[in-house]
């Protein structure tokens, strides 16, 4: 996997990209205990912001990248867009690569929503990297905070 | 009313998760790579295939 976040770094060197962060399942991975995930959740940043101004679609791309898959997810909306452009760096096997810090993958996952995002935002709340002042600021500005209110009241214990 | 057995189960599996996110990153994405095999193991589907490291 080393090499290919040396890739995906290369990647920005070259111009192919302007910003990337991990996300998904092996950002979770990296906050909280390993889930069960097959591909390198990549979202990034576009380096011709031009392109959705002209009406251009954006669409994802799954890659090989030296035997992993990896899944090219444009940043779809400002609270991913500002979570590429903040990111945290993680090292794999002396590679540095950018992830998602835990309180927008926290707000990302309270904000798609499904059953299994609601039970990763619940997680990563209860594994304590998530810096709460944080997230409360991130989820006012992107009108979320009723979605944790929702989340702690009926996370349940197990 | 909470059944004290469940709760003490689910303390444990708190505290296994706990364990489990504490470990490094590399050791976490071999234990990512092992579920992928359990799970190849169980439903054997060409789409998902383990990793190699």
């Amino acid at each position: 996997m080393e090499k290919t976040l040396q890739v995906i770094e290369e990647m920005i060197r070259l111009g192919i990209i302007k910003a990337y962060a991990i996300g998904g399942g092996i950002a979770a991975t990296y906050y909280i205990e390993p889930v069960l995930t097959y591909d390198l959740d990549v979202f990034f940043l576009p380096i011709y912001d031009f392109a959705r101004g002209r009406g251009y679609a954006e669409e994802a791309e799954a890659l090989i990248i030296e035997g992993f898959p990896v899944q090219f997810i444009p940043a779809y909306n400002d609270l991913v867009r500002e979570a590429v452009t903040d990111p945290a760096i993680l090292t794999y096997r002396d590679v540095e690569a950018k992830v998602v810090k835990a309180e927008y993958l926290a707000a990302i996952a309270l904000q798609t929503g499904r059953s299994k995002d609601r039970e990763r935002a619940v997680r990563l709340l209860e594994s304590g990297s998530v810096d709460r002042a944080a997230l409360a600021g991130i989820l006012e500005k992107h009108s979320l905070a009723e979605k944790l209110k929702n989340i702690e009241g009926g996370a349940d214990e197990k | 009313m909470k059944s004290e057995a469940a709760e003490i189960v689910f303390k444990k599996k708190r505290e296994r998760r706990r364990r489990l996110a504490g470990l490094p990153f590399e050791k976490k994405i071999e234990i990512v790579v092992e579920l992928q095999k359990a799970a190849a193991g169980i439903r054997k589907d060409p789409r998902f295939k383990p990793w190699e490291l």
